[in-house]
């Protein structure tokens, strides 16, 4: 059974993750951490959060009459991917999984395919 | 007299097990110096937030308590290991922000005493002060005024324009607001932490989506005992959100904060407690 920390481990085993990190996206607080990345996990937290709740307020004027539901969220820079995952539990949440993938080492395919195994080993 | 901030941190640094009660507030659970588990008389507990949401009856959990515990909570399937960590991660900084500022009463250390959801997460006394922090600081950017945190939430009744969007806990506030409840007893009925509460209440109040607060119910005699010679405080003039048309016009640069009434209760409250000690 997953924690949360060996949650974060287990995305990080993804082929290609750079980082991971755990949000909570009520407060936007980083709930774990992949090791020492040199981030501002604080700040990145609150932000990647914000732009989470942007996303889903944008999404939610641009189809009106359905209720917003967001799956997983992708950036692509020009350096790599940036995934966001938010999961339903039954506390307060959603919890968010961050995962950020190197551009060249990375499969996107692959990568969404283990989040979603993943998130549903730790939700019920 | 020690606040609260210095006696847990006096706690961690002696690297303490036990419980620390803070009279009818609350009670604060450490482990070797770390906050396991934190109870607060305001705020969902774990349990409440189980039981709210369906996921278990009140009778099953008394019975997992007094036999078997965590592991066996987590044996029968109803949480994950980690959906149990996020339960006690929210709800310990949801006590936190709550517990943390009250302090003045009479906390006594009971060496020894665990809490049977303790041992999920562990919290340093001082990130625990620093995401309270953030929090208030969040709550305070959303909208400047505490006075709907504690006043009955009570929606308009008709929409200042045509279409709105919620967020889910806007929602879940706006469906049972029964213009009584307050947020925190509302965070209790919908089974969310009451940090989470205040904020959609605050974003609310922010869109204009709150009635303003009834001056005659709003200091009623019913659950506050008349305090006699106090002074009233004044309505903010700009307690109304910006786009309401008789909203006052903005000053320019951040709020004057700095209530005489605030002032002159602080100047009181300091001189009897110089008194006290």
């Amino acid at each position: 059974m997953l924690g949360l920390d060996t949650c974060v481990a287990e995305v990080m085993s993804i082929p290609g993750a750079l980082d991971a990190m755990l949000l909570d996206h009520t407060s936007g607080m980083a709930v774990a951490v992949s090791g020492a990345s040199g981030a501002d996990t604080a700040r990145s937290a609150a932000a990647l959060t914000e732009t989470l709740r942007a996303t889903t307020d944008g999404l939610a004027r641009a189809c009106p009459g359905e209720v917003v539901r967001i799956d997983d969220m992708l950036v692509t820079t020009d350096k790599g991917h940036h995934l966001l995952r938010p999961l339903e539990t039954v506390f307060d949440g959603p919890l968010v999984i961050y995962l950020r993938l190197d551009l060249e080492r990375s499969n996107l395919a692959l990568a969404r395919h283990r989040l979603r195994s993943i998130s549903s080993q730790l939700t019920t | 007299m020690a606040t609260l901030d210095a006696l847990l941190a006096g706690l961690a640094r002696e690297r303490s097990t036990g419980a620390l009660r803070l009279g009818r507030n609350g009670t604060i659970f450490l482990s070797d110096g770390r906050v396991t588990y934190m109870e607060c008389a305001q705020t969902p507990s774990v349990e409440r937030m189980l039981t709210a949401r369906g996921r278990m009856t009140e009778t099953a959990l008394r019975g997992l308590q007094a036999d078997g515990g965590c592991e066996r909570l987590l044996a029968e399937g109803a949480v994950t290991r980690g959906e149990l960590q996020y339960a006690v991660l929210g709800v310990v900084l949801d006590a936190a922000f709550f517990l943390l500022p009250t302090g003045g009463t009479r906390p006594k250390f009971r060496p020894g005493e665990r809490h049977w959801l303790g041992g999920q997460w562990y919290f340093d006394v001082a990130g625990l002060v620093r995401e309270c922090a953030r929090r208030r600081a969040c709550l305070a950017a959303t909208w400047p005024s505490a006075d709907v945190d504690t006043l009955p939430v009570r929606p308009v009744l008709w929409l200042p324009g045509h279409a709105v969007t919620l967020t889910r806990v806007q929602w879940e506030v706006v469906v049972r607001a029964d213009h009584k409840a307050t947020p925190l007893e509302l965070a209790k009925q919908i089974g969310r932490s009451g940090y989470s509460v205040l904020l959609a209440v605050r974003q609310l109040a922010a869109a204009g989506l709150l009635a303003a607060p009834d001056p005659g119910r709003a200091t009623s005699a019913e659950n506050q005992p008349e305090a006699g010679p106090l002074p009233k405080r004044a309505r903010h003039p700009y307690a109304r959100p910006p786009h309401d048309p008789e909203a006052a016009a903005q000053p320019l640069g951040p709020p004057v904060t700095g209530d005489p009434t605030d002032l002159a209760l602080l100047m009181r409250l300091k001189k009897a407690l110089e008194e006290l000690s």
